[in-house]
């Protein structure tokens, strides 16, 4: 078959128009899907988990996020066995300049600076600026996009008008970090929030989640078993889990999503499946002749099987791998506008989701040509040769 | 003695057209020698076509036995026809039937692609048939930018690149002028003499048939003897060229 390779090519592509413009339909819809694939795969199943991100565990109450523990959890979660360190992860929330502009949305955690860059080692920060953080009392870290967004430089006043807690925080930028999991964050200390809150609040004194490190990441389904186990019969339990399943619990707040995407994907595969179906068949009817011509020259069904469905796998390859390129270049894009929500972060056309959109293309472009291929191949020579159109 | 090339005894092809029981071919004997050049004449729907397209393993017979070069085609498979037509009959269309996106060369060496050779000796093969048959200067031209005559020869050299044993010609100066179908015919009858090459030409022109060896006559499906033609077929013949 291989021999017919060029043959299948010029017949496949013999009017350039009618080609071009399945070609751009298949690319279009590959694209949408590729796209569609990646950020299935960057929601679902994230980039790579680094070693670090491996051994930790975010605990939270067990009925929801919205829920607070007493902050005095951390040292007995710090006390059981498998358990290296654990620190208060404090979602702030609040506004920055204006609410009503979404651009000045980003991550906002209270933490414990002396265990933060344990706990979290992946982040990268200049020595000075991690000191400073460690030691200012309002002082704050922000990654190096979210400073870049915004224009802050080292020692700029950064105001966070609280809206969960009843505060006003004034924070001083210590210095900018990179970090592979998150391109738009700011930490401050959780003293300073604490201290900022009115005696007598009730949230001096609790924390919305711990994130824990564990001594091995074989300890990690041991130690939340144990966490949990601790804070089972007391006022507030816990739920403790994987920080990868964690940033998926947010996933879900969004829905069925992987239904939605499923029956998008569904639609596009479907409506591809017609159109290309429809082009092979005005193709193959347009050659019934050829077809009668190649088997009188000693060319088999199965040959003539085999020339369509690989006419229609050339078009669909060509459109497919347009397609995904152009999926890849949005994706880099879409990453960039991915904000705080880190699980789009990772969002890629990655050689697997590659793969399976060029293999979509190729199955639909083969499936949709099953029927005249067998119809042609099945016709006999006379019927052929006979056929007006 | 001559060595039989077709034999076909008794043949017969039936069919249902539109519910109406139709006998395309009925009861044919007709023995093709080595090396004969025989021409099938015969008015539309007397059965040439039929007994050409049988003996090409275009299509089955109803009854009756057919066997080409030997071989019993009522036995072989689809798939094993296909290989041996491809291997041993070259067939020539009335309108041509070259592919239109592939040049004269390509075109020739389709059946080609079909054998054993290298794409360089396939590529030498086809420049050798288009270059017997007078093309060797169009070996990159695509049939629309060929005249009839040309794209018929192009057809000729495509059904002589695998030096078959047998070649079928159906009407092949049908869609040609006087001066191309001459080309056509006296290249046929070199074929025949100086190659030794057996051919079957279907046609309804008697000056087409003048070029053969032997001349067949059907009339309502059915071969007449040797030697006896219609009337009409005899009138014609006494003034050949007045017909295609």
């Amino acid at each position: 078959m291989h021999r017919l390779g060029s043959l299948i090519v010029k017949s496949g592509l013999r009017n350039r128009r009618r080609s071009a413009l399945t070609i751009a339909s298949t690319a279009a819809s590959l694209c949408l899907l590729g796209i569609l694939m990646a950020m299935y795969g960057a929601l679902f199943y994230g980039g790579d988990e680094t070693p670090a991100q491996a051994l930790r565990l975010i605990t939270h109450h067990k009925v929801g996020l919205a829920d607070a523990m007493p902050v005095s959890y951390r040292d007995k979660i710090r006390s059981l066995a498998g358990v290296r360190d654990a620190m208060v992860w404090q979602w702030f929330g609040g506004t920055y300049k204006d609410a009503r502009d979404q651009r000045n949305f980003f991550a906002r955690f209270a933490v414990e600076p002396d265990r933060f860059f344990r706990i979290r080692p992946e982040i990268v920060i200049s020595g000075d600026a991690k000191r400073a953080f460690e030691n200012g009392r309002t002082a704050c870290i922000a990654t190096e996009k979210l400073a870049r967004k915004f224009g802050w430089k080292t020692g700029e006043r950064i105001t966070l008008v609280g809206d969960i807690f009843p505060v006003t925080l004034e924070l001083t930028l210590a210095g900018t970090y990179t970090d592979p999991e998150n391109s738009e964050a700011l930490f401050f200390s959780q003293d300073y929030l604490r201290e900022s809150l009115p005696v007598g609040n009730s949230q001096r004194d609790q924390a919305g989640a711990f994130q824990v490190q564990a001594m091995s990441a074989a300890d990690v389904v041991k130690v939340a078993r144990e966490i949990d186990a601790a804070f089972d019969n007391s006022p507030a339990p816990t739920k403790t889990e994987s920080e990868r399943a964690f940033q998926l619990s947010f996933v879900s707040f969004l829905g069925n999503l992987k239904l939605f995407l499923a029956a998008v994907s569904g639609a596009i595969a479907f409506t591809l499946l017609l159109v290309s179906g429809n082009t092979i068949s005005m193709s193959v009817r347009e050659r019934v002749g050829e077809v009668g011509i190649l088997k009188t020259l000693g060319f088999t069904p199965g040959m003539i099987l085999g020339m369509i469905l690989g006419e229609s796998a050339v078009i669909s390859g060509i459109g497919g791998g347009m397609g995904v390129a152009l999926a890849a270049v949005i994706c880099v894009g879409l990453r960039q506008g991915a904000g705080g929500f880190a699980n789009l972060q990772t969002m890629a056309v990655t050689p697997a989701v590659a793969a399976l959109a060029m293999g979509t293309a190729v199955l639909i472009g083969l499936v949709s040509s099953v029927g005249p291929a067998v119809s042609a191949s099945r016709t006999s020579i006379l019927e052929s040769l006979r056929y007006t159109g | 003695m001559s060595e039989a090339v077709i034999e076909t005894t008794k043949l017969t092809k039936e069919f249902i057209r539109d519910e109406f029981h139709v006998v395309a071919l009925k009861d044919a004997d007709l023995t093709v020698n080595r090396g004969d050049f025989v021409a099938l004449m015969g008015p539309s729907g007397s059965g040439k076509s039929t007994l050409l397209h049988l003996i090409a393993a275009m299509d089955r017979p109803s009854s009756g036995e057919i066997r080409v070069l030997g071989q019993d085609l009522r036995a072989l498979t689809d798939r094993a026809i296909a290989h041996w037509r491809n291997a041993h009959i070259g067939f020539i269309f009335q309108s041509f039937n070259l592919l239109p996106v592939l040049s004269a060369l390509e075109n020739v060496e389709l059946p080609l692609k079909l054998t054993n050779l290298k794409g360089a000796e396939r590529m030498e093969h086809a420049a050798t048939a288009l270059k017997l048959v007078g093309l060797g200067d169009r070996l990159g031209h695509y049939p629309r930018q060929l005249s009839g005559g040309q794209e018929q020869r192009v057809a000729i050299a495509r059904a002589i690149v695998t030096d078959p044993d047998l070649i079928l010609a159906d009407e092949p100066t049908g869609n040609l002028d006087a001066a191309s179908a001459t080309d056509v015919l006296t290249m046929l009858a070199r074929l025949n003499k100086e190659f030794g090459k057996t051919i079957v030409m279907v046609t309804h022109d008697p000056h087409a048939a003048s070029f053969a060896t032997r001349v067949r006559h059907l009339e309502k499906g059915l071969l007449l003897p040797e030697g006896q033609a219609p009337e009409e077929w005899n009138a014609a013949a006494a003034h050949p060229g007045s017909e295609g």
